[in-house]
């Protein structure tokens, strides 16, 4: 082996155990939650910190004592499900009619909501809900979020319905079918796929969603992202049950993160509103 | 024929709030007291002027949006390099890179709070095992508090901008490199004449990206420091939201929201300029 040979091989080594170092860096605040979750009290107040120890299952049961931490856990599930589900039955007609027809337009109306930020429209929303007395009610909630999933399922499904050769819409309508036939028959099973993607990137978006429900839920109606402020006191932070709450949280939506992997920026890119 | 229905509730669910927010900031409107809402044309444009807090909290997110297009950028490309040639588990490694940017903000924030913790946390401890024994308080130093607040918001999303870079450097033509290697080209000088030139395009996606949500960031800062200490990490949408929902002026907080989403739109705008003259 020549010594240039070598020493590139020696770079791309070292290239790669830096990627290494760096992920694994990035995973450190995962790490510590989960390791954190199963600390008993007198661990997480040890200085050094510590990697090992005898875990516990206190936190989580401490966690799930309090009855009012599966309801937030089922309130989250409600606001995020619904918000998907209207925000794909309205989504996917009005995607299927821009990737057809002209979109241009509406591909700056929606760039436009993707730069406004929450709070222009949940000034309006919430005073608009105090006079319809709606504030604290699942339906506020829901149709607040309508206001991030329905442009995400909008953007991403114009990209799936894109790519159903039109000629297939064309014979059905030929053969006497409807547009909503065709729309229904067609293009919904061949975009299956397309659609489970944006479902997904949706209840993501909902479930990890902070300052709509802040505003717009009570107590009864709070989801998971409000209901784990309640760990941090203004004297005191319940560490261990924090780092519990957190994880699961955090892990239902890193699995379904996992599964639509390949979508996941172009989700971010399109949908979030982000503040 | 599906187009009407369908834009009709894109129209309802974006577009009503919108002008109803338009409307209220035309009007001195609060929520606490029984006064009726009044019109004031553009009073309360004019009062954000003298708002001391709104400018203080406009420049202050101005610094934290610089501080982090300076940081995201160079570092979303550079994971995007270390990951450009394959190697073993390179595809594990993208795969992980998604967590940061899907795990919920708030949870994150707080864990965060709890690394950051001057007396127990791990962060403090990692400092001590460098030889730096007394680090700043971060989050409760008024000068460290919106640099911390900067490094939590890179740490969720420079791994996004290191995968449109990555998407960009896969996208990149072989020839020219091959061209450069043969002429004698170091790596520095293809790194700095060959892919930044050719990435440009795709750095100003990401940078467009991380300036809209950068202008707007609110979540980590509620959770994590709730503007403090004082007001010294009160970005303008935390402002916005406290002026409008907390002490109920909803009027003058729509004012807020609207000079918001006109910067938000601005800077992009300028972006894209910027991009066309280059």
């Amino acid at each position: 082996m020549t010594r240039g040979a070598r020493l590139r091989r020696l770079g791309r080594a070292g290239r790669a155990v830096a990627a290494w170092l760096v992920v694994f860096a990035l995973m450190l605040p995962f790490v510590w939650m989960v390791l954190g979750s199963f600390k008993s009290a007198r661990d997480f107040l040890s200085y050094p910190p510590v990697w090992l120890f005898r875990p516990t299952l206190d936190n989580y049961a401490e966690v799930f004592a309090d009855n009012a931490f599966p309801r937030y856990v089922l309130n989250s599930t409600i606001v995020a499900a619904g918000a998907t589900a209207i925000g794909l039955v309205l989504g996917v007609p009005a995607a299927h009619a821009l990737a057809r027809w002209r979109r241009n337009a509406i591909g700056v109306v929606l760039l436009a909501a993707r730069m406004a930020p929450g709070i222009a429209f949940l000034i309006p929303l919430f005073v608009a809900c105090l006079e319809l007395h709606l504030v604290g009610g699942y339906t506020s909630l829901i149709a607040s979020h309508l206001i991030f999933t329905l442009p995400l399922a909008v953007w991403m499904m114009v990209g799936f319905i894109e790519a159903v050769p039109v000629e297939l819409e064309q014979a059905a309508l030929i053969d006497g079918c409807s547009v909503l036939g065709a729309l229904l028959r067609i293009v919904v099973p061949l975009t299956r796929q397309g659609i489970a993607a944006t479902a997904i990137l949706a209840f993501i978006a909902s479930w990890n969603n902070f300052l709509f429900a802040l505003v717009l839920s009570n107590d009864a109606t709070k989801t998971l992202p409000v209901a784990v402020l309640g760990y941090i006191g203004y004297n005191s932070i319940q560490w261990g049950p924090l780092m519990a709450a957190a994880s699961v949280i955090t892990l239902p939506v890193m699995v379904l993160a996992l599964c639509v992997q390949r979508y996941i920026v172009r989700g971010l890119v399109s949908g979030a509103v982000t503040g | 024929m599906l187009l009407a229905p369908a834009l009709a509730a894109i129209v309802a669910v974006m577009g009503f709030p919108l002008v109803y927010l338009l409307y209220m900031s035309l009007h001195k409107w609060s929520l606490i007291g029984t006064a009726a809402p009044a019109f004031v044309g553009f009073g309360n444009f004019a009062a954000l002027a003298d708002d001391d807090r709104f400018v203080q909290s406009l420049l202050r997110t101005l610094y934290f949006t610089a501080l982090g297009l300076a940081t995201n950028l160079p570092a979303g490309l550079g994971i995007a390099l270390l990951l450009n040639r394959e190697f073993f588990g390179r595809g594990l490694l993208r795969a992980l890179l998604i967590f940061p940017m899907v795990a919920t903000p708030v949870a994150m924030g707080l864990v965060w709070v709890v690394m950051l913790d001057p007396s127990l946390g791990i962060v403090h401890y990692l400092f001590g095992l460098i030889g730096i024994a007394s680090p700043p308080l971060w989050l409760s130093d008024t000068n460290w508090v919106i640099p911390t607040l900067v490094f939590v918001d890179a740490w969720m999303w420079t791994p996004m901008v290191a995968l449109i870079c990555s998407a960009g450097l896969a996208a990149l033509p072989v020839e020219p490199f091959e061209a450069a290697i043969v002429d004698g080209a170091s790596a520095w000088q293809r790194f700095r004449y060959l892919t930044l030139p050719l990435m440009m395009p795709m750095l100003v996606v990401a940078a467009m990206l991380r300036l809209m949500d950068l202008l707007k960031v609110i979540d980590i800062v509620y959770v994590m420091t709730e503007g403090g200490p004082g007001h010294a990490s009160e970005t303008i949408n935390l402002y916005n939201y406290l002026v409008a929902l907390s002490y109920g002026k909803v009027g003058y907080g729509a004012a807020v929201a609207l000079v918001l989403f006109a910067l938000v739109l601005l800077a992009t705008l300028a972006l894209i300029r910027l991009r066309r003259a280059a």
